[in-house]
C-alpha cells in the first residue's frame, strides 16, 4: 500500500477510518482550482459572473461558456471541471422540463435544486463512478422572487444572498458580505459582480482572463440572458478602473 | 365530439352511464352530476356521487367506466397531494387537468374514462377543462359529458352567456342535467352540484322528486277524446 | 413464458392457448361460482352482514353449508360472491396485508384501507379477479359499508347487496330500510333479505349467515337461521323383503387373502 497511499482514496465508495470520503474532497479541489464564479440575489434579480480562464490565446472569444441557460428563468454558473458542468445542465434541462411536462408550470428553483442534488450525490455512492468535479450556482426569479443555490459535490445544496465558488471564493465572499444585496438593483448589482470578479483575480498567477456575466430582472423580462455587451462592457472597464485606484 | 360508445365497456363493467357538467362564472366554477350506476339494466347505486375531489379546490366530473375513473381520480389526487405538500401551495387546475390527461392518454387503448375538471386557482381563477375519451385536453367556458350530454348540447348553446352570477349559474347546471337525465335511460336519480370559489366549496343536493319540470308529454286520447285515432302498428311503443 | 425466473401474481401465459383450445370445440372447466345473495346494512350502532351458504358449479350444488362472511380483521368483515376462490383468496391476502400494516402503524385498521387495498389490486387485475364483495365494519371514524366490483369501483351507501340474489335483496332493503335502526331491526332486515335470494334465486340457497359489528364487539351469527333444514320423511320409502324375487344364490368371498414374504431381516432403526 505505501506506493499507493492508504487506499481510502481509490473509490468514492469507500469511507477513511474518520469517516470521510476522499474522492469527494479531491472533487472539491479541482473546484477550488478553477476560475471563480458569483452569484447575487439583489432585491429584483440575479447576477451571475465568472472569471473564465484563458489557458491558449487561440481560444475563440466568447467560446467554452461557463454560464448555462436552463429554463426561460433558471441560469446556471460552474466552476470546476467545464465538461462536468454541461453534465449538469443537461440533467438540470431535462429535470426542469419533465416538471414543466406534467404540471404545466415552471418549477420552483427550490425543487428543481433537490432533484439535481440527489442526482450529484448519487455519484458519491459507487465505485464504477467519480463524483462531479464541479460547484454549480443556480440562480433564478421563480414563484417567490429571486433565489441562488450552490450544488456541491457531495450533493447538499444550500440557498444564498451572495455565493461564490472556485479560487477566488475566499475574498469574493468578503466583498459579497459588504454589499446590501437586498437593497441593490440587478443594474448595480452587475457592476458590483464585475469589479469583484476583477479584485479576485490573481494577476501573478493567471494573466488572461474574460468576464462572463449574466443576469435576471425586469429588465429582461423575467428571462435569463447575458448582460447585454454595451452594459457588460461598462461594467468591465468601470471595474478595470476601480483596480487601478484600488491598487494606487 | 365523439359520444360515450357504451359497447366499449367490457361485460360485467360498472358503467356511470352519465350526465356531468362544469360551468365557469365569475367568482367560480358550478359543477354538477346525475346519481346513477348502472350495471347493464340494472342500476348499482341510484345516488352516487360522481364530483370527486382532488384537491381543495379542484373536483371532477366522472363519466364512462367507474372503475377506471375512481382509479386515475385517486392517483391525481395524490399526485396533487404530493404537488402541494412539495411547492407549499395549491396546485393550480391546469395542473390538475394536465395529470388527468396523461394518465387518460398514455393509457387510452385500457380506460373508457371522459372526465371534466373544473376549479379555482389564483394564477387563473376559475376554470373548466375538458377530457374527453381519446385524452385530449380542451379549456372551456362550459362542458358537459356523459351518455346524457349528447341531448343538451343544443339547449347549452342556446341557452350559456358569459358574465353570469353564481344562481344562475346553478340553475344553467341544474335545468340542463334535469333535461339530459329525462331523455337519457342512463342518467337519472337526484342532482348533485359543487360551487368552487376561492372562499371555500358548497355542496347543493336536488332530490329525484324536485327537479325541474319541462314538457312532459299530455294524454293523446284523453283530450281529443271526441276524435279516436286509429290505432296502428307503428304507433306502438315499447315499454 | 419459457423464462426460468417466475415473477409475483398471476399468469396469463396460457390465455391464448385457452381461447384457441375453445374454438376447437374443448370446453374449458367451471370455476365454483358462488352464485350468491350478500348484503350489508348500516344500523345505530354499527353493520350488519349477510350471507346466503350456497356454492355452485353451473347447476350443481357444490356446499350446502359454505362461509361466505370473511374476515379482515376484529372491526372489519367482508362478504363475497362470484369466483369462490377468488373471493377466498382476495380477502385472506387483504387480511393479511391489514394485519401487518396494523402491526406497523399501532393503530385498529380501518375499513377505507381494506375497500382501498382490494379495489387496487382488482383494478391492477383487470376484472380477472371475479370477486364482487360486501365490505363493512366499524372503526375509529365511525361505521362503514362498500360494494367492490370485480373491476375495482366502489360505492359506499347505508345498505347494499350483491350476488345474483342482490335483487331480490334490495327490494327488502328499498322496501323495509329506514335509518337509525335498532340491532333486532337490523338482523331481522338482513335475515328477510337474504330469504328473500335463498328462496327466489336459483344461484342462492341453504342458510343464513350474519355478522353484526359495533364499535366494541363483532358477533359472528353462523347459520343464524336454518330454514331448509331436511326434515323426517312423512313417510317410509323402504321395500318390503321379498319384494323382488330371485331365481339363484351364488356366494362368493370377496376378500382376497395373500402372503407376504419378507425378502429380508428388517434391521433395528437407527435411533443414535
Amino acid at each position: 500500500m505505501t506506493s499507493i497511499g492508504t487506499g481510502y482514496d481509490l473509490s468514492a465508495s469507500t469511507y477513511s477510518p474518520d469517516g470521510r470520503i476522499f474522492q469527494v474532497e479531491y472533487a472539491n479541489k479541482a473546484v477550488e482550482n478553477s476560475g471563480t464564479a458569483i452569484g447575487l440575489r439583489v432585491k429584483d434579480g440575479i447576477v451571475l459572473a465568472v472569471e473564465k480562464l484563458i489557458h491558449s490565446k487561440l481560444l475563440v472569444p466568447d467560446s467554452n461558456r461557463r454560464i448555462q441557460t436552463i429554463d426561460r428563468s433558471v441560469g446556471m454558473a460552474s466552476s470546476g471541471l467545464l465538461a462536468d458542468g454541461r453534465q449538469i445542465a443537461n440533467r438540470a434541462r431535462d429535470e426542469s422540463y419533465s416538471y414543466r411536462d406534467v404540471y404545466k408550470e415552471s418549477p420552483p428553483l427550490k425543487e428543481l435544486v433537490q432533484r439535481m442534488g440527489l442526482y450529484v450525490q448519487a455519484y458519491t455512492l459507487y465505485s464504477s463512478v467519480r463524483p462531479f468535479g464541479c460547484s454549480t450556482i443556480l440562480g433564478a426569479i421563480d414563484k417567490s422572487g429571486p433565489v441562488l443555490y450552490i450544488i456541491e459535490p457531495s450533493g447538499v445544496a444550500y440557498g444564498y444572498h451572495g455565493a461564490a465558488v472556485g479560487k477566488g471564493r475566499q475574498l469574493a465572499k468578503t466583498e459579497l458580505e459588504k454589499l446590501k444585496l437586498s437593497e441593490l438593483t440587478t443594474r448595480e448589482a452587475v457592476f458590483e459582480a464585475a469589479r469583484i470578479i476583477h479584485l479576485v483575480h490573481d494577476d501573478a498567477k493567471e494573466k488572461e482572463f474574460e468576464l462572463e456575466m449574466s443576469w435576471i430582472g425586469a429588465e429582461t423580462n423575467g428571462l435569463h440572458l447575458p448582460v447585454p455587451k454595451d452594459l457588460l462592457e461598462e461594467a468591465d472597464k468601470k471595474a478595470r478602473d476601480a483596480l487601478e485606484d484600488y491598487d494606487e | 365530439m365523439q359520444t360515450v360508445d357504451m359497447q366499449q365497456l367490457k361485460s360485467g363493467e360498472v358503467n356511470l352511464g352519465t350526465s356531468i357538467m362544469a360551468v365557469q362564472f365569475k367568482d367560480g366554477v358550478v359543477v354538477g352530476a346525475d346519481s346513477r350506476t348502472t350495471t347493464g339494466s340494472y342500476i348499482a347505486n341510484r345516488v352516487t356521487d360522481k364530483l370527486t375531489h382532488v384537491h381543495d379546490r379542484i373536483y371532477c366530473c366522472r363519466s364512462g367506466s367507474a372503475a377506471d375513473t375512481q382509479a386515475i381520480a385517486d392517483m391525481v389526487h395524490y399526485h396533487l397531494q404530493i404537488h402541494a405538500q412539495q411547492s407549499g401551495g395549491r396546485p393550480t387546475v391546469l395542473t390538475a387537468a394536465n395529470v388527468f390527461q396523461k394518465l387518460c392518454y398514455e393509457n387510452k387503448d385500457a380506460l373508457s374514462a371522459g372526465i371534466i375538471v373544473a376549479g379555482w386557482d389564483k394564477e387563473t381563477g376559475p376554470s373548466v377543462y375538458n377530457i374527453p375519451l381519446g385524452g385530449g385536453l380542451f379549456r372551456q367556458p362550459w362542458a358537459i359529458g356523459g351518455s346524457g350530454s349528447t341531448y343538451v348540447y343544443g339547449y347549452c348553446d342556446a341557452t350559456y352567456q358569459d358574465g353570469w352570477g353564481r344562481d344562475e349559474t346553478i340553475n344553467f347546471v341544474k335545468n340542463t342535467l334535469a333535461l339530459a337525465m329525462s331523455r337519457d335511460g342512463s342518467s337519472g336519480g337526484v342532482i348533485r352540484m359543487c360551487v368552487i370559489t376561492e372562499d371555500g366549496v358548497e355542496r347543493l343536493f336536488v332530490p329525484g322528486n324536485e327537479l325541474p319540470k319541462f314538457w312532459e308529454g299530455e294524454e293523446v286520447l284523453s283530450k281529443s277524446s271526441n276524435r279516436t285515432r286509429e290505432f296502428t302498428d307503428d304507433m306502438a311503443i315499447e315499454v | 413464458m419459457n423464462s426460468v425466473y417466475k415473477g409475483p401474481g398471476f399468469d396469463f401465459s396460457n390465455t391464448n392457448r385457452n381461447a384457441f383450445l375453445e374454438t376447437r370445440g374443448l370446453p374449458l372447466p367451471k370455476a365454483t361460482s358462488t352464485g350468491t345473495t350478500i348484503v350489508g346494512c348500516l344500523f345505530k350502532d354499527g353493520i350488519v352482514l349477510g350471507a346466503d351458504t350456497r356454492a355452485t358449479t353451473g347447476p350443481i350444488v357444490a356446499d350446502k353449508n359454505c362461509e361466505k362472511i370473511h374476515y379482515i380483521a376484529d372491526n372489519i368483515r367482508c362478504c363475497g360472491a362470484g369466483t369462490a376462490a377468488d373471493t377466498e383468496f382476495s380477502t385472506a391476502l387483504i387480511a393479511s396485508n391489514i394485519e401487518m400494516h396494523a402491526l406497523s402503524t399501532g393503530r385498529k385498521p380501518k375499513v377505507v384501507t381494506a375497500m382501498t387495498m382490494l379495489k387496487q389490486m382488482l383494478f391492477r387485475n383487470q376484472g380477472q379477479i371475479g370477486a364482487a364483495l360486501v365490505l363493512g365494519g366499524v372503526d375509529a371514524s365511525g361505521p362503514h359499508l362498500f360494494t367492490i366490483h370485480p373491476h375495482g369501483s366502489t360505492d359506499k351507501l347505508p345498505y347494499v347487496t350483491m350476488g345474483s340474489g342482490s335483487l331480490a335483496a334490495m327490494a327488502v332493503f328499498e322496501s323495509s330500510w329506514k335509518p337509525n335502526m335498532s340491532r333486532k331491526e337490523a338482523l331481522d332486515l338482513v335475515t328477510a333479505a337474504i330469504s328473500a335470494g335463498i328462496f327466489n334465486d336459483l344461484g342462492s340457497g341453504s342458510n343464513v349467515d350474519a355478522c353484526v359489528i359495533t364499535a366494541t364487539h363483532t358477533e359472528m351469527l353462523r347459520n343464524f337461521v336454518k330454514p331448509n333444514e331436511r326434515v323426517q320423511k312423512e313417510k317410509s320409502y323402504r321395500f318390503a323383503r321379498g319384494t323382488t324375487a330371485w331365481k339363484k344364490e351364488d356366494i362368493r368371498n370377496l376378500i382376497i387373502s395373500e402372503v407376504v414374504v419378507p425378502t429380508r431381516e428388517g434391521e433395528e432403526m437407527d435411533t443414535s
